[in-house]
């Protein structure tokens, strides 16, 4: 097989894996209650049964022929729409665009799912971003250094922070960090680092006044950057600090463990012998010829990553009441918004996966062995 | 290097008993594992005793008169000190409810343990059916199963979970579930990769020539002998399904407040993170701890039974 052919392949199982995810998404929040709640959240106490029965029918939840409000809430035969129509009208729907009003609380009805999609969806994507940034700077020398020192006292404390971090509960050491950084270490009557949120001008290492930046991105650290605004940049940095430490900590372990591995493996390989007895010196060895194949099976691992890196983003963003989707997706949840839990999901399933595809790609075109 | 490993590497009865007491001598060299193994044990044990060592009737006692105080001599914590705590100490303070914190920690351990272990062995049990059916059938079947397992690898598995215990209800059996239900896919994955390579041995195909049943060569034979990475996989996973499960209570989807569990303590701690920090200290520790514990003694199993690291 070709690779074009083989990547048209996998972006054909990528349609299908989201399309299936869409449907069991729907699955979950529609077909498993009663069809009243799917609309429940939409009623507003000044509806009568005229108004939620038409609201009912432009939810595609009611059929047009229902006659009355009562007959569809006790889900009358022939006063419900069929699951997979409902699913039919809802993909019509988000496929012209339509994803509706957003069920948030506090904006629910205001503003459209899409609106509330992309303004949030940028601020996870600067604390995930960052948060890998660091992982792969802790986690890869992290690595190497237990490789070398194989069963020695840097192998062992390198296994502690890796299996440590591991095993650390995001929402406790993003709460460790706050009583350290923000209540305990206080310079002149403030904190040290800002408590939450994603951009903060009050606490002891802030700028006061940063003045203004330009929304290129929507994320306050790459606008920062994009305006040339030092202050600014500075600002957001801050505030991204504790909640992408915490993403970072939280998510080394995995990478350490692999990069640890494949290092030991290449270490024992003839190539590394041959070059240490050519008399290269110990240090290019070990990143001129053994980091290179070691980081191979390491790339692997970034889909694994994201995966991880999102879904923790979920709990981060609560402990630092950061505004990201993470955040907002629990909301959603709880609040059974449909087209909101679809998007987010849509969306982080696409992120995961493209991220697969690339590595393979990428494994491919770094290892020649490997053909499709 | 070599000639200090009495072990070849060769498989087969005879080698068994060296493999093992070579295992054992890899064990005890090294600190992790013992500690990690001391956790788990000791973790175990706590669970097992739980009810002796504390009256379960304490937690749903409430005293608010008593909640969050701080009186233990050893550490003097001058924080926002809410309420008087009486006579009696309280080595980790109390919480919202005027519960004692080290008593309420020690009647979660089981609760969460539980959960863990219902977990990794459900979803053992459901991935390795699936893993070694797919790798042993192959063909349309492996497509499908690869596919399923798919759809939950590309989302984020606690929000699939939280998605569930907001339909289904909150309870402990349906948070079980709703993990069960995102972490069986890790071990198809896992198990199918060894199968498939097992399969191709010889021995199979002289069980085949000797007429042996499809679903005997596979259940009896071949996937006994590739399940050891099942095994220090799902060691690994008690810690982090220790996680998950005091993530999701963290979040707020416990039945009630009031039932003693870490996550569900670190909820509300949460709140006083800045007036009676303890609260979300100790139940974090102890699921830190415990986690970790379970980690070091996977890994460790890694390491000591992994014939390419044995050098």
């Amino acid at each position: 097989m070709k690779l074009y052919e083989y990547v048209i392949r996998r972006l054909l199982l990528m349609v299908l894996v989201l399309f299936l995810l869409s449907l069991l998404i729907f699955y979950l929040t529609r077909g498993l209650l009663p069809a009243s709640s799917a609309i429940s959240q939409y009623i507003t106490p000044k509806m009568n049964s005229i108004a939620k029965l038409q609201l009912a029918q432009s939810l595609g939840v009611a059929t047009k022929s229902c006659p009355n409000f009562t007959a569809f809430s006790d889900s009358q035969a022939g006063c419900v729409v069929p699951l997979w129509g409902q699913y039919v009208g809802w993909l019509h729907n988000v496929l012209t665009g339509n994803w509706g009003y957003t069920l948030l609380p506090g904006i629910s009805g205001t503003e459209t799912t899409l609106t509330v999609f992309f303004q949030r969806f940028p601020l996870t994507a600067e604390l995930a971003i960052a948060g890998a940034g660091l992982t792969i700077l802790i986690g890869i020398p992290l690595g190497i250094v237990s490789a070398t020192h194989n069963n020695k006292l840097p192998d062992h404390l390198s296994r502690i922070v890796s299996l440590g971090g591991y095993s650390i509960p995001q929402f406790w050491f993003g709460a460790m960090l706050q009583i350290l950084l923000v209540l305990y270490i206080r310079v002149g009557g403030l904190g040290l680092f800002p408590a939450n949120g994603a951009f903060a001008t009050i606490c002891a290492i802030c700028i006061p006044n940063p003045g203004t930046a330009t929304a290129y991105t929507g994320a306050p650290l790459f606008d920062g950057i994009l305006s040339g605004n030092p202050a600014y940049t500075w600002d957001a940095l801050v505030a991204l600090a504790l909640p992408a430490i915490t993403l970072a900590i939280t998510s080394i372990g995995a990478l350490t463990r692999i990069v640890r591995s494949s290092m030991v493996d290449a270490l024992k390989q003839d190539y590394i012998l041959l070059a240490r007895s050519k008399g290269l010196r110990g240090r290019v060895v070990i990143y001129r010829h053994a980091l290179r194949n070691a980081l191979l099976p390491a790339v692997t691992i970034a889909g694994l990553l994201a995966a991880f890196l999102l879904g923790g983003a979920i709990v981060i963003e609560i402990v630092f009441t950061w505004p990201g989707v993470g955040s907002a997706s629990l909301a959603a949840a709880n609040s059974l918004d449909i087209n909101f839990l679809e998007l987010y999901v849509l969306v982080t399933a696409l992120i995961i996966v493209l991220t697969n595809l690339v590595v393979d790609i990428l494994y491919a075109k770094l290892d020649p062995r490997i053909r499709y | 290097m070599s000639e200090n490993n009495p072990v070849k590497t060769e498989p087969g009865p005879p080698s068994r008993s060296a493999d093992l007491r070579y295992a054992l001598h890899r064990f005890r060299q090294n600190p992790l594992i013992i500690a990690g193994s001391v956790i788990s044990i000791g973790t175990i044990l706590i669970a097992i005793f739980a009810n002796v060592i504390v009256n379960p009737k304490l937690g749903r006692s409430t005293d608010l008169d008593l909640r969050l105080c701080w009186n233990n001599p050893a550490l003097n914590w001058h924080i926002t000190n809410v309420f008087n705590c009486g006579g009696t100490v309280y080595p980790l303070g109390t919480d919202t409810y005027g519960r004692s914190v080290l008593s309420m920690i020690i009647l979660a351990i089981p609760l969460d343990l539980q959960i863990a272990l219902e977990v990794v062995i459900s979803a053992v049990v459901i991935g390795v059916f699936f893993g070694a059916i797919a790798a042993y059938a192959g063909g349309v079947i492996d497509e499908v199963i690869l596919r399923i397992t798919d759809i939950f690898l590309a989302v984020p598995a606690i929000l699939l979970a939280i998605v569930l215990l907001v339909i289904l209800g909150r309870s402990f059996s349906i948070l079980t579930f709703a993990i069960v239900i995102t972490w069986w896919p890790t071990y198809v994955r896992l198990i199918r990769s060894q199968v498939l390579g097992e399969k191709e041995k010889p021995y199979v195909e002289g069980l085949r020539a000797m007429g042996a049943g499809r679903v005997r060569i596979l259940f009896r034979h071949v996937v006994p002998n590739s399940i050891y990475p099942v095994f220090v996989q799902a060691t690994l996973d008690i810690g982090s399904v220790i996680l998950t499960v005091s993530a999701l209570t963290f979040l707020g989807f416990s039945p009630s407040p009031l039932i003693p569990e870490l996550g569900n303590l670190a909820n509300a701690g949460s709140t006083y993170i800045f007036t009676a920090p303890w609260l979300i200290i100790f139940s974090g520790v102890t699921i830190l701890v415990i986690s970790l514990g379970f980690n070091l003694l996977g890994d460790g199993i890694r390491d000591v039974f992994d014939p390419r690291l044995r050098r």
